[in-house]
């Protein structure tokens, strides 16, 4: 190699790492105790945080994206891209362990025996199977939330959301960035647990919707980066002369309370980062609804994010709702709320979040 | 800290160059060794001691075993002892694993340099070293401690004499690094992704397509993973005015496994000819005992791979092969190198079963399903890898090959081989560019190198 190369090369490279380091907030970074550097975990967190922090991160990111696409992956970071929207690859899951996840609903039956309704949501690869990559092997979940609901006692009674969603599949069910469901997804499986819960559903024509933004980017796009698939709409379902909530109260793991005044709604996280938090306002232990009816039903929910869209269809039936995080431990949740006070409870959760939800109780326990 | 780390490339290389370019020639070898040392302990300070126990040990017994020179008798008995009590020692440091915190970054390598050192001060090649910082560098060298390449004492020392590094050295050694970076994070992490996820198949139910694609895949993932570690390492180390020789040929598409690892891990191998096997059996002539010297040479490598029956198995199997080479097939690659070929991949590829399965059952099931008696020819996991990935593994056994290195060579003579050789720095970074973005997937999983 001729001489000048050495130059220009050390030249370029200088360039490039001057360009991304320049580029890199340093702000925040990782501070060294003894503690920490003794036990490695500060190096663990200089590396991630660079890695979160560097400069042009989502251009790189996208052109990994992009160098992947382009050799002819189509499943990148656990997302499957497809032509029309993301749906994500569960992890490949050891069947018999899932199942047995029905032992903690029957436990806590055993122990209150309060009506109890329990749904599980597939995810949206199991019902747009059909526009997965060619030749992609996905476990079977409908089976799998079977084997799950034949394994629940019988005074739990279980809602069937694989065959309302596959029936509805041509609608708009699910993000097509984000891994959860849409309102109207919410909206279809609510009317047929409130069938199962005795009540019956608020017709969907007196509800009126309002797109509250066109421009939601969910999960999935976030651990993708993928430009390819349209951005999502975010829809509000108001009932003007239904029920209207008293008060709303946030309660936090650290027993700390947060009184939200009688909007369910968070309209000011629409500008933040994390839209979907619009639907139930910033995550906590456990959220309260009190609402203006006058019977005596009540009901608590235990949940993961999928049910965030849920909740203000249910409001219409109960004076009052707790809606208690499915990742607290069972301890917390009772200490939060005593299920003794409660007319039904109803367990609800996302295929994906439920299998990692229910490896986790194992642990602690 | 491992080369391929945002916080090595970012962090800590930039500032350990800058800083190496300011100190004093004089103050060179010492700053590289505390460099090194922080580094080593990057990840926990306790991985620190048994280094240092390790250089400590090799000094002294490097100085006794320079006194006891003229007792020949005497000297072989320490140098045994020695050799023996490094050998336990590493092997009980790999068993126990799981204390991460207390195994350092290349002990392995280390357990090697100091054998070798004792030895060559045995066979009288070179006097013990004084200096302590000096051994201390040399069994402690922070590139290296990866994937090799494997310096002998004299060398290593004679270069750190003479070493002047430069601003040429700079600029060649870190697009050496670069393209060493780019093998590891771009290819063998993609490839090493790919194996894992075949992997995930039952091997008992595995189809002969996905077995096939299996070990085509740990193959490749197996040789750039050491090549990056091994490039990155020579290009650091150019840096610093050393020049380390190449630890890789390109060796796939051999005509025979000879050939083959005539190209794999050179140094490594060398040092195990050189320390075992002439050293033992140098002047033995009779056929027979050269041929059960190479089986046990390889039966120590695997060893030395991973201390377990499998990859003892491997090396035994190797070092048939090889024996059989050199007596019966010597003359049918240069008559019929097709089936040199075809031979030569279909009994590597074997062979590497042995290196990633969990047990002998997985090994058999693998083999099975690697004939055609598995379950079935095909099935839709090993057509969707097939699909998305042969692009890529073509790229890879080309870039892999020598035929690669023909094309390359003939260009380089001709003008046009001119002009894409002042697109270089070019070329090198934007590589960089590219390997920042396959660096800032977080989840990578743990190191090939650190699970043999």
């Amino acid at each position: 190699m001729h001489r000048q190369y050495h130059y220009r090369t050390l030249l370029m490279l200088l360039i490039v790492y001057l360009a991304v380091m320049c580029n890199t907030t340093l702000r925040g970074f990782p501070k060294p105790t003894v503690q920490t550097v003794l036990d490695g975990s500060w190096a663990q967190h200089t590396e991630q945080f660079l890695g979160e922090n560097l400069g042009f991160h989502d251009s790189l990111f996208r052109l990994k994206t992009q160098m992947d696409l382009f050799i002819g992956e189509r499943i990148i970071q656990n997302v499957y891209i497809t032509d029309d929207m993301l749906l994500e690859k569960l992890p490949a899951e050891q069947d018999e362990t899932v199942v047995d996840s029905a032992a903690v609903l029957n436990d806590f039956y055993q122990k209150y025996r309060i009506p109890s309704y329990f749904v599980l949501v597939p995810s949206a690869s199991e019902i747009y199977e059909s526009s997965l990559p060619a030749n992609t092997v996905k476990e079977e979940q409908e089976t799998l939330i079977r084997q799950i609901y034949a394994n629940v006692q019988t005074g739990i009674r279980c809602v069937d959301a694989c065959n309302v969603l596959s029936s509805v599949k041509d609608e708009y069910i699910f993000y097509r960035t984000d891994s959860r469901w849409t309102s109207y997804g919410a909206y279809c499986v609510y009317q047929s647990a409130i069938r199962k819960m005795g009540l019956t559903a608020v017709p969907y024509n007196r509800y009126v919707i309002s797109h509250m933004s066109t421009e939601f980017r969910g999960n999935l796009y976030e651990k993708t980066l993928y430009d390819g698939v349209q951005a999502d709409v975010l829809d509000c379902y108001t009932y003007e002369s239904g029920a209207q909530i008293v008060s709303v109260t946030a309660h936090y793991a650290d027993g700390t309370t947060e009184d939200r005044g009688t909007a369910l709604y968070d309209m000011s996280l629409l500008q933040s980062g994390n839209m979907y938090e619009f639907y139930l306002g910033k995550p906590c232990a456990m959220l309260e609804i009190q609402t203006n009816l006058e019977n005596d039903k009540k009901l608590l929910v235990y949940k993961d994010d999928f049910a965030d869209c849920m909740i203000p269809f249910l409001l219409q039936h109960y004076s009052r709702i707790c809606v208690v995080d499915l990742e607290q431990s069972m301890e917390i949740s009772e200490r939060l709320a005593d299920p003794t006070e409660f007319t039904q409870v109803l367990f609800l959760a996302g295929m994906e979040n439920w299998s990692e939800i229910w490896q986790k109780k194992r642990m602690t326990q | 800290m491992y080369l391929s780390s945002l916080t090595f490339t970012l962090l800590a290389m930039p500032v350990l160059l800058l800083l190496f370019c300011c100190i004093p020639q004089k103050g060179k070898p010492v700053f590289l060794l505390l460099a090194g040392m922080l580094l080593t302990c990057w990840n926990g300070p306790a991985g620190i001691l048994i280094p240092a126990v390790f250089v400590c040990f090799n000094y002294g017994i490097g100085l006794l075993l320079g006194k006891l020179s003229e007792k020949r008798r005497l000297c072989l008995a320490v140098l045994l002892a020695a050799v023996t009590t490094q050998a336990a020692a590493l092997t009980i440091i790999r068993q126990n694993r799981q204390d991460a915190a207390f195994i350092p970054i290349g002990i392995a390598i280390t357990t090697l340099l100091g054998i070798g050192y004792l030895i060559g001060i045995y066979r009288k090649k070179y006097p013990p070293e004084r200096n302590f910082l000096h051994l201390a560098l040399y069994l402690t060298f922070f590139p290296v401690m990866f994937a090799g390449p494997l310096l002998s004492y004299q060398e290593f020392s004679r270069q750190l004499k003479e070493s002047r590094p430069n601003i040429r050295c700079l600029g060649d050694g870190l697009g050496l690094f670069v393209r060493g970076l780019a093998e590891k994070v771009m290819l063998a992490d993609t490839l090493g992704y790919v194996f894992r996820e075949l992997r995930q198949t039952d091997p008992a139910g595995i189809s002969m397509l996905t077995a096939w694609l299996t070990v085509m895949s740990f193959s490749m993932y197996l040789y750039f993973e050491l090549l990056g570690y091994a490039d990155m390492a020579r290009g650091l180390s150019r840096c610093f005015g050393l020049e380390l020789p190449k630890n890789f040929g390109q060796p796939f598409f051999s005509s025979s496994v000879t050939q083959f690892m005539e190209n794999w891990n050179i140094t490594h191998i060398l040092w195990f000819q050189t320390n075992f096997r002439h050293l033992l059996f140098g002047r033995a002539k009779h056929r027979w005992v050269k041929y059960a010297s190479l089986v046990l040479m390889w039966m120590l490598i695997g060893l030395w791979y991973k201390p377990s029956v499998q990859f003892l198995l491997w090396g035994m199997l190797i070092g048939l092969i090889l024996a059989a080479e050199l007596n019966f097939f010597k003359h049918i690659p240069d008559r019929n190198y097709a089936v040199g070929l075809v031979y030569t991949a279909i009994s590597l590829q074997f062979s590497w079963v042995l290196f990633f399965a969990d047990n002998m059952t997985q090994v058999l099931h693998f083999w099975r399903a690697m004939v055609g008696f598995g379950s079935g020819l095909i099935d839709k996991y090993g057509v969707y890898f097939l699909t998305s990935y042969i692009v890529l593994l073509l790229v890879c056994f080309y870039i892999a090959t020598d035929l690669f290195r023909n094309i390359t060579e003939r260009i380089s003579t001709t003008a046009v081989g001119r002009k894409i050789a002042s697109y270089m720095p070019l070329i090198d970074s934007v590589l960089l560019i590219f390997c920042l973005a396959c660096m800032l997937y977080t989840d990578a999983p743990a190191e090939l190198w650190l699970q043999l």
